[in-house]
């Protein structure tokens, strides 16, 4: 078996608040390669402090503690600042969830791609701005040239996010994660943006970490899945295989979406088992 | 009350403009359908396609610009009055934003019943709570004591302590979990039947609308762009480019997909 | 639901478990445990409590004067033997150039202290609130016209002003109030306006319409008790100004009148002897000081609690 990009072993998440201490995520292991691997959960399952832990970007009162946490044999527990620095941003990429949020509204969209690259590689002005249009281009902006002028309020969610995957590809990381990437979009646009981001990661052989609320879209769109409940894995599967899940909260999870095909009422609803959270 | 109708709500040409000249949006565009008494209708779209505006023009939280909303037979006034509010309310889509902050769960639901001079609220607010499956170790917490889910019964029960007929549900399980999303979809459902309630509900997930509803409208940048029913839709009976879109992106990712629909561009 | 938590932290027990309980059984225990909550996050900031302390010391003081007192704070003593003593064991603070106890002047001086604060605080709150809130919710031309009032008392100079109102009416501590009082509502009409601004288009006040509530009782019921806490925070920091403001005027000789131990005069009159009888201005000033720096820790622990914004 080769090496794989990221290997994470035993990884909690804990915050020290007044009230006590919360634990997060309680010892999630998993490695990845070159794939596409989907973290799915509910809100508070710990699947987002999975994400940001590993790019070591856990809000201040959090303390992450792991056996191994390495990126491509680095490991990124004794890591030094800078070699962290350049890492993230270079070889490891971030997507948020709302693009709003996630840009500067003063600076045009062009001028932050550039930012991005220049942050990360040696390169002139025009050197990157050829490189930010190529990449406006590849996450198929019909216009890449006036995009790249444009102010981050001036175009839509969809353009934004676009624009922002954009921004997180130009350095060519090795891994992207996407923490719930299009869920600020509409569904006709969101289905646009992950076909994109399919695209690019097969087309660069990145891994990527796809982290999301949405079940149905995680095991259409990953290899793997990890699914979450309480800040632990409580299943791991391939995403073909997603009708053979055994957990009873994976199951539970799929079967309590109300679906188009047939026509289930009451909906079966999730009872939920103390035994799973320990 | 002489009218003998049989739609509980009537919308004809429903025109909804904000702002004039370079400024003017057109929310709503000649927007029309009716529901009858104890069914449940759908509006269906993304954002911008006017929605909302449809919803919150029928209660008054838009202006109408043109058309007519007819509920009971009888064309709505602006300002509404209260007798509208009786028939009439609305349960939003941010339980996190919908209940006041600094309100318990007791101050909430007497809200209503002291502004409609009702007598009896201990006995109701109590009756409320457990028509919306809480027990009355609910009534006096803060909202920040409460899950997302049990905000959203709150809200519910707020929207039905009035005894309205018809209930306006602006996406209201979209900001919930999956699982929570499942007991208030069969919450609703289960009030429907019980309460003989009217349904219009909005929502930009077709599954949920075609599991709540037996009729719907597509929508799209202020306009309707096709009217069916769930039935339909389940066998995958669409006639629209753009309601099949929405079909095929609800399923989920599909690795080759035929070239979704563009927007025309704004 | 974030995580589970280690049962790290003790159960709590008896009144406190009451207090914190999840399913209160009243209006009141909720209420109470509310306030707890709160008391419990202002308590674990020690210069809040010591900015509380100094306020309530103030106020005990004020109730207590003619007990605490042990000279009378205006008759002064034998003028040839008693004048301008330095601190010692019989006068704490020295005496005056009148020969009249410094201690039991500073003393009596906090009543009027604690008069102004809380008449300009009963005074300015409720104006500003009133005009915010109703100028914030309906927004149009009442926004328009409110706001432009507000404007101008705003651009007015406060303790000009002051001087002003005072010429008029006459110099007295009462005028003095109504002065500060005028001045100092605008800046809590734009607060309670901007406030009202953000949660005049959240869903709970279109809920709260949508059940057919009046206007007035939107405002009142739902608007106001959302402004009220960072207002509180407001006027309890902007208390330190109003007490300099007073003792401002006190100083310039058209505040309290002689022979009112009102502190603003009482460092006047000591100006005269600043060099040599240093005590005659320092302890009043020094009280100035203590009851100002009170109120700004107390305004600092409030808003900690107070505010959403600035909590963690």
């Amino acid at each position: 078996m080769t090496k794989p990009l990221l290997d994470v072993e035993d990884l909690r998440v804990r915050f020290h608040l007044r009230t006590g201490i919360v634990e997060a995520v309680r010892g999630v292991s998993f490695q990845l390669g070159r794939e596409r691997l989907g973290i799915v959960g509910e809100s508070g399952s710990g699947k987002s402090q999975t994400g940001r832990a590993i790019l070591g970007l856990t809000p201040p009162p959090g303390e992450v503690t792991a056996k191994r946490l390495a990126f491509d044999g680095i490991n990124l527990q004794t890591a030094s600042k800078r070699t962290l620095r350049t890492l993230r941003g270079g070889r490891i990429s971030m997507v948020m969830q709302d693009p709003k949020y996630s840009l500067n509204p003063v600076m045009t969209i062009g001028e932050q791609i550039i930012e991005a690259y220049r942050a990360h590689v040696r390169a002139s002005k025009a050197e990157a701005r050829d490189k930010a249009l190529a990449m406006l281009e590849a996450v198929k902006m019909r216009d890449p040239g006036r995009v790249f002028a444009l102010y981050p309020h001036e175009v839509s969610g969809g353009m934004g996010q676009r624009a922002m995957i954009a921004m997180m590809l130009v350095t060519d990381p090795d891994l992207l994660i996407a923490d719930e990437p299009t869920s600020a979009l509409d569904v006709t646009v969101s289905m646009e943006v992950l076909r994109i981001l399919d695209e690019l990661v097969s087309e660069r052989g990145m891994g990527l970490i796809f982290i999301s609320h949405d079940l149905k879209l995680v095991s259409s769109f990953c290899d793997r899945v990890l699914v979450m409940y309480a800040g632990r894995v409580v299943e791991e599967l391939e995403a073909k295989n997603l009708r053979e899940a055994k957990h009873p909260y994976t199951q539970g999870l799929m079967r309590c979406l109300p679906m188009l095909a047939d026509d289930v009422r009451p909906l079966p609803t999730l009872n939920r088992d103390p035994a799973w959270a320990l | 009350m002489g009218a003998v109708t049989d739609s509980m709500i009537d919308i004809q040409n429903l025109q909804v403009v904000y702002g004039t000249g370079r400024l003017r949006v057109d929310a709503a565009k000649n927007v029309s359908f009716h529901v009858e008494p104890g069914a449940a209708y759908g509006l269906v779209g993304e954002s911008g396609s006017g929605k909302s505006t449809v919803l919150r023009a029928i209660c008054g939280l838009a202006p109408i610009t043109s058309g007519r909303v007819v509920v009971e037979g009888k064309e709505v006034t602006s300002p509404r009055g209260k007798a509208f509010y009786r028939t009439v309310q609305m349960v939003f889509q941010d339980p996190y934003a919908s209940l006041h902050p600094r309100h318990t769960v007791d101050r909430t639901l007497s809200e209503p019943l002291a502004i409609h001079g009702e007598k009896d609220a201990e006995a109701r607010i109590l009756q409320a709570l457990r028509e919306v499956g809480l027990g009355p170790s609910f009534r006096f917490r803060y909202p920040h004591q409460l899950s997302g889910g049990q905000r959203q019964r709150i809200a519910i029960a707020r929207a039905l302590i009035l005894r309205p007929k018809v209930l306006l549900l602006d996406e209201p399980t979209s900001a919930l979990d999956a699982s929570v999303q499942a007991e208030i979809l069969n919450l609703l459902d289960d009030l429907r039947r019980r309460l003989g309630l009217t349904y219009i509900l909005v929502s930009h997930d077709l599954a949920v609308v075609a599991h709540l509803c037996e009729r719907l409208l597509v929508m799209r940048n202020g306009e309707a762009v096709e009217e069916t029913a769930s039935a339909a839709l389940r066998s995958g009976a669409a006639s629209n480019d753009y309601t099949q879109a929405l079909i095929q992106a609800s399923q989920g990712f599909t690795r080759v997909a035929p070239q979704p629909v563009r927007a025309p561009a704004a | 639901m974030t995580g589970a938590p280690l049962p790290l932290a003790s159960e709590p027990s008896g009144m406190r478990a009451w207090l914190l309980s999840a399913e209160p059984h009243s209006r009141w225990q909720a209420r109470l445990g509310r306030f707890y909550l709160g008391w419990r996050a202002f308590s674990r900031n020690p210069l809040a409590v010591v900015g509380l302390g100094i306020v309530l010391l103030l106020i005990l003081m004020a109730i207590f004067a003619d007990v605490i007192a042990p000279y009378s704070p205006v008759a002064g003593g034998d003028l040839r033997t008693q004048r301008l003593l330095p601190p010692s064991e019989t006068y704490w603070f020295g005496t005056d150039d009148q020969a009249r106890d410094i201690f039991s002047r500073v003393i009596h001086g906090s009543r009027i202290t604690l008069f102004v604060v809380v008449l300009v605080a009963l005074i300015a709150t409720p104006i500003g609130l009133l005009v915010g809130t109703v100028s914030g919710y309906l927004g149009g031309w009442v926004d328009t016209v409110l706001m432009r009032i507000t404007d101008i008392f705003l651009a007015f100079p406060r303790l000009i002003l002051a001087l002003a109102f005072v010429a008029a009416l006459g110099p007295g501590i009462e005028n003095a109030i109504i002065a500060i009082a005028i001045t100092s509502w605008p800046p809590y009409a734009r607060i309670a306006r901007a406030e009202t601004m953000m949660i005049r288009n959240s869903d709970f006040i279109a809920a709260v319409k949508l059940q057919g509530a009046s206007t007035p009782r939107i405002i009142l019921g739902h608007v106001v008790p959302l402004c009220l806490s960072s207002l509180i925070v407001r006027v309890t920091l902007d208390m330190a100004g109003i007490i300099l403001t007073a003792a401002g005027l006190g100083f310039l000789g058209l505040g309290a009148q002689p022979p009112m131990p009102e502190w603003g005069a009482m460092v006047a009159t000591g100006r005269n002897y600043l060099i040599d009888q240093w005590w005659v201005a320092a302890m009043p000033g020094i009280a100035i000081f203590v009851v100002s720096l009170g109120f700004n820790l107390l305004g600092d622990g409030l808003r900690d609690v107070l505010d959403p914004k600035a909590a963690k």
